[in-house]
């Protein structure tokens, strides 16, 4: 039977309200009952915490700090801790020795809305002596107040550390709490750090994807092996609900853990980066790395990390860092540098920002150096290039050529 | 040169004394006018309201306005009939501002059909907040809304203007993030209140009975304040639409002027088949004269081609003159700025002649002209109403012109012009029940909050539906509630405008480089329309069908030039599934209820335009088409001695008849219903005709026609008995193949059915 008649058979199920029952006041919480499938989630390895709203699963694993996780022990990450508290200039990825941080990372059920539920939250934080994972396992939706309880997020104050968690996590977060504002607390707001954004700044122009899997086995030396890919994990979720089985439940969470230890190692090898010592890295990298340090106005560390790609790279690979370089000289008035700089970067770059060195050059000739001869030769250099491009719009070289042929007649007035 | 400047009256009193005028206008009726009454401002308005009306001129209120105001304050729901230009934004914005003025907290929504009509209300309701100097922030919010502000409208926002697409899959699916308007929500608008009827009206009071679970939900309790042109129930709509009781304000304080209304009918160039001067081509003479007598006018048309038709033929006028803008085309497709250009030039009368698509029926601000001209009827009163509503400026004398095409519906509109000016409007019907669509929106409200074992959904006892929904894994049972569970996003699957789920799509291959997608049409319909060589007129352009991919749902074709249409027979099965209701008529039976539908296309004719001759036919090879719907029958003892054949052909003329007239008493396009008539129906071996939804699970309409069969059937023998014709044509009974006794056997028929008078 076709879905439109099946549901049209269902005709006689509607029922019609006939007088309008005057709601009751919904009563205050009432306990959920547990799932039929505590006693078996118990026997697949989890525990069962109960609180006032009902219950929620658990799952604990210690890990020693000489844990090795790819190329890194996770005690790495004490030594990028230490580099920030001597660090000479401010960033927003640095972390203070005493800031608590919590990794943080979610299963969902689905990708939007308000019938998205979280059903996984992560967390892997420091205790004394050890690294500590806590994985709290929705119970089934009736418990889900009992399981964002738990997670304590109302009550601490942590800096939370994930993988796109300021545009996907944290809201989704904020969306269930909504839900259960007249029973839990409020959920704190905490400080954020996404190691998406981090990644999307160190590797630009170097990494295609930059899915977590892809930075672990490019960047972080770690390969997972027997991984449930990350979109099943909803259907499994589901299904282990309906049935009751928790067999590959347990794999999703095997899968979570896997990604909060990849934050740890992670945010070690962002810092290395960010304090210029991973020397695997290519020039683009350290390109990036310098552009973000001069976008961040710490100008004195911009020229530091690009200065050594300059000295580091041939001509070609560190043509962009000339460009960024000779920027910062620019804007701390360092003219002749500047000049040199852009020269420099000149035969390298791609045509776009050819015409900007061009650009900048005519302008430094002409204001600063009052050497209209030269400031002359670039600004017909840069004619030349829009009338010889032939990837830009007809529209967009007329207006630039007007723009351009000012300042030609202006120099030609000079001289 | 002498000036040919004329008012309304002097060219009236002109046309009285010319010869080919008079013999075509069949009826002049005048409308005397009515002045305004005034109510005083409310004691409570806030000086800064007074403020700006007094800054636009406005020193007391229409009686509605004042009456809308007062319920507003009062918390009652209420639903204003407000003809155009009466002032109907004050009716909501005076009590929504007034309440944001109080309480700075409040928040409103304002949901208007589509986008341009939102955002044409926000430049009128941002200056009036400007006029009162008051810090009150309303924006739209569709798909057009920057993602950078986003943030501040779901938080800031006083006043959100969407529409029911958005709320629908935009809004309510992320009701979390909008916690400040869903916990402060007062008001909600529900401006074009009429236009909410058929399936999308179906579909938008489910949207709204979410919205009033997710208000409940956060605590909020609001008042609706509707709007709507003239229809025979608004109250009753607003009521299914919103579920909620409402209070009506029926009578407007705005004046009216004198209005004089002319039904004019084309001559007939083609006596044998009734055929007629094209109505395109009389309007443009119309106009044309309106436009040298120097009156501002609108011209409206039913398609867009006929409105680049008519503004091509009167840009004759202007053709000499560089750079004059007097005549434009008004319709969708133009680009928003486009459209401000034009409507702005009708305000400040640059522009003097209009010709637009039902575009313009909306709210859209065009200031007031003084004669419109409707090219044919536009398929219900209240349409009518509208448009002639676009004439007449404050006091002014307006005139009124229907042009009649050759349709059925036309000539009986323009023989009997008391229809037009004496009755009331169509009702506009909705029916929410209709399972496919209850089924989609219990889904979205699944979705949006957990149902609890005792919810009600609306008006709605849903548990069991719920219990299938489990069934089908979308939702979860745990001990007290129904949790979505799923990782789809049921909004995302559902429009609120489509009529059927799996329409046909139809592409047009006639340039190779850029074939393009031109329409879509209902499956059922498709079957007699778009099977392979038919004949499909789009826009006035023919096309001819070159494949139809019936599994993938797409008609592939092209344009071509010949000179006949196709005709396919559609042999129909109907099955009794439930009657629900039945009364005797007249020795037969009324009865209304579930059908089965078993539709399957089996041959198709070529026939020759003008003369009709069958010129070849062919099979049509496709699978039955399966359809569960609602339906009103009516079943007769046939005349005595017809042969099998002849009933068929006469029940056949009737049904085309009786089809074209059901949109006189129901607000529906002829296309949303068919009759179908069975010689011999298989339930009771009787004569029947039925009338059904052409939506599966019924749409509210032939539950309807149950209780006007005595009036249908009375107006179909009536206008085929009066049609000029002789033997039948396109404007009574359909065209026939040969003059044989078609249209007498029709009557016969009718007359068996009429009521008896007692």
């Amino acid at each position: 039977m076709s879905y439109e008649n099946k549901i049209l058979q269902m005709k006689k199920m509607l029922g019609k309200k006939t007088a309008a029952p005057s709601k009751v006041q919904q009563p205050t919480f009432q306990k959920p009952t547990n799932p039929s499938y505590t006693e078996q989630w118990k026997r697949a390895g989890l525990t069962v915490v109960e609180n006032d709203f009902g219950i929620v699963f658990k799952r604990e694993v210690q890990y020693p700090f000489t844990y090795q996780h790819g190329h890194y022990q996770l005690q790495s990450f004490f030594d990028a801790l230490k580099k920030w508290h001597v660090a000479e200039f401010d960033h927003p990825y640095a972390l203070t020795v005493n800031e608590p941080v919590l990794f943080f990372d979610t299963e969902t059920t689905g990708l939007k809305g308000v019938g998205t539920h979280i059903f996984l939250l992560g967390f892997l934080e420091v205790i004394d002596d050890c690294f500590l994972l806590t994985q709290y396992i929705l119970a089934d939706p009736a418990h889900e107040a009992a399981f964002l309880f738990e997670s304590k997020l109302w009550q601490k104050s942590v800096t939370v550390i994930t993988y796109n968690g300021k545009s996907f996590d944290w809201p989704q977060l904020e969306t269930r709490w909504t839900l259960h504002q007249k029973t839990l607390p409020k959920l704190q707001s905490q400080r954020q750090i996404d190691l998406l954004h981090s990644s999307k700044r160190l590797w630009k122009n170097d990494m295609e994807r930059l899915k977590l899997k892809s930075v672990e086995e490019e960047k972080l030396g770690f390969s997972r092996k027997g991984d449930i890919p990350g979109h099943l994990a909803p259907i499994i979720y589901l299904d282990a609900v309906k049935s009751g089985v928790p067999d590959a439940l347990m794999k999703v969470l095997l899968h979570n853990e896997w990604d909060l230890l990849s934050l740890i190692t992670l945010y070690s090898h962002s810092t290395q980066l960010l304090f210029e010592e991973e020397h695997e890295e290519s020039a683009k990298t350290f390109t990036n790395i310098g552009k973000w340090y001069g976008d961040l106005k710490e100008s004195t560390q911009s020229v530091r990390v690009l200065e050594r790609v300059t000295t580091q790279f041939d001509a070609l690979e560190a043509s962009n860092a000339q460009y960024y370089l000779a920027l910062q000289h620019k804007k701390s008035k360092r003219y002749s540098e500047a000049i040199d700089a852009f020269v420099a970067s000149l035969h390298f770059v791609e045509a776009r920002t050819k015409l900007h060195v061009l650009e900048q050059l005519a302008i430094l000739y002409e204001h600063q150096m009052k050497d209209y001869e030269q400031a002359l030769y670039y600004t017909q250099q840069g004619i030349h290039l829009i009338q010889s491009n032939e990837q830009w719009r007809a529209e967009q070289k007329q207006k630039w050529v007007i723009s351009w042929e000012k300042r030609l007649l202006r120099l030609g007035n000079k001289k | 040169m002498l000036s040919k400047k004329r008012t309304i009256s002097e060219l009236l009193h002109e046309w009285r004394y010319d010869e080919e005028l008079k013999e075509r206008i069949l009826h002049w009726q005048t409308l005397e006018g009515r002045p305004a009454s005034y109510a005083p401002f409310p004691e409570n308005l806030h000086a800064s309201l007074v403020k700006a009306l007094q800054a636009r001129g406005i020193e007391q209120l229409y009686t509605h306005q004042r009456e809308a105001f007062d319920l507003a304050q009062n918390g009652t729901s209420f639903t204003a009939v407000t003809p155009t230009a009466s002032g109907k934004s004050y009716c909501y914005h005076l009590p929504v501002l007034q309440k944001i003025i109080e309480d700075k907290n409040a928040r409103a929504i304002y949901l208007f059909p589509t986008k341009a009509l939102a955002q044409d209300q926000k430049n009128d309701l941002n200056k009036l907040i400007e006029q009162s100097g008051e810090e009150i922030l309303s924006y739209t919010y569709d798909g057009d809304t920057a993602p950078g502000i986003r943030q501040k409208v779901r938080k800031a926002g006083h006043i959100v203007m969407t529409n029911p697409d958005m709320l629908h899959s935009g809004i309510l699916p992320h009701h979390t993030k909008w916690v400040s308007l869903f916990e402060n929500l007062q008001y909600i608008v529900i401006d074009e209140l009429h236009t909410y009827k058929g399936v999308f009206g179906s579909h938008v009071a489910h949207v709204i009975r979410r919205l009033k679970r997710i208000c409940e939900f956060y605590g909020s309790k609001p008042v609706f304040i509707c709007t709507s042109a003239t229809i025979k129930n608004p109250k009753e709509l607003a009521e299914l639409l919103t579920n909620e009781s409402h209070a009506l304000i029926a009578d407007s304080g705005a004046p009216v002027g004198k209005k004089t209304f002319l039904f004019y009918n084309p001559p007939i160039i083609h006596k044998t088949f009734g055929v007629r001067r094209s109505a395109v081509l009389e309007v443009s003479d119309l106009a044309k004269r309106l436009y040298i007598a120097g009156i501002q006018s609108i011209i409206f048309a039913k398609s867009r081609v006929r409105v680049e038709m008519i503004v091509t033929y009167l840009k004759e006028l202007t053709r000499n003159k560089l750079l004059d803008e007097s005549v434009r085309g008004y319709r969708g497709g133009y680009l928003p700025s486009e459209r401000r250009v034009i409507e702005k030039g009708l305000r400040d009368g640059t522009i003097q002649t209009v010709v637009s698509t039902n575009a313009l029926e909306l709210g859209v601000d065009i200031g007031q002209l003084q004669a419109c001209i409707m090219t044919g009827y536009p398929g219900n009163i209240a349409s009518a109403w509208q448009q002639a509503g676009r004439a007449g400026r404050r006091q002014d004398e307006a005139l009124i012109i229907y042009v009649a095409q050759s349709t059925a519906l036309d000539q009986y509109v323009v023989n009997h012009p008391l229809f037009l000016l004496g009755s009331t409007p169509e009702e506009a019907r909705i029916y929410p029940e209709n399972m496919l669509i209850l089924m989609d929106h219990l889904k979205c409200a699944a979705f949006e909050l957990p149902f609890s074992i005792e919810d009600t959904y609306g008006e709605y006892d849903i548990q069991e539906l719920l219990d299938y929904l489990a069934e089908e894994g979308v939702v979860f049972k745990t001990s007290d509630k129904w949790h979505w569970m799923s990782d789809r996003f049921p909004a995302h699957d559902i429009s609120l405008r489509s009529a059927s789920q799996e329409n046909v799509v139809i592409i047009d291959l006639s340039i190779p480089a850029q074939t393009k997608v031109i329409g879509e049409m209902d499956r059922h319909s498709a079957m007699t329309l778009l099977h392979e060589e038919a004949i499909y007129l789009h826009q006035g352009i023919q096309f001819q069908v070159e494949k139809l991919d019936w599994e993938e749902k797409k008609a592939y074709v092209r344009e071509v030039d010949i000179d006949y249409y196709t005709d396919a027979n559609l042999a129909v099965e109907m099955k009794v599934l439930e009657e629900d209701r039945s009364r005797s008529y007249n020795g037969g039976m009324i009865s209304f209820g579930d059908v089965g539908l078993v539709a399957q296309a089996t041959i198709f004719k070529k026939i020759r335009f003008g003369t009709h001759d069958n010129i070849g036919s062919g099979p049509i090879h496709l699978p039955p088409d399966e359809m569960h719907t609602s339906s009103s029958w009516l079943s007769f003892a046939g005349p005595e001695k017809w042969t099998e054949e002849e009933l068929t052909d006469a029940m056949t003329g009737a049904a085309y008849a009786m089809n074209a007239f059901i949109p006189l008493f129901i607000q529906c396009d002829s296309s949303d219903v068919a009759v179908v008539p069975q010689v011999k129906a298989t339930h009771n071996e009787q004569p029947t005709f039925f009338v059904y939804d052409k939506y599966p699970g019924g749409i509210g309409l032939s539950e309807k026609v149950y209780e006007l069969w005595e009036e249908l059937l009375n107006k179909t023998y009536q206008h085929v008995a009066n049609c000029a014709c002789e033997a039948g044509c396109p404007s009574c009974i359909g065209a026939q193949d040969s003059l044989q006794q078609a249209k007498r056997k029709v009557l016969q028929v009718l007359a068996i059915l009429q009521a008896e008078n007692e």
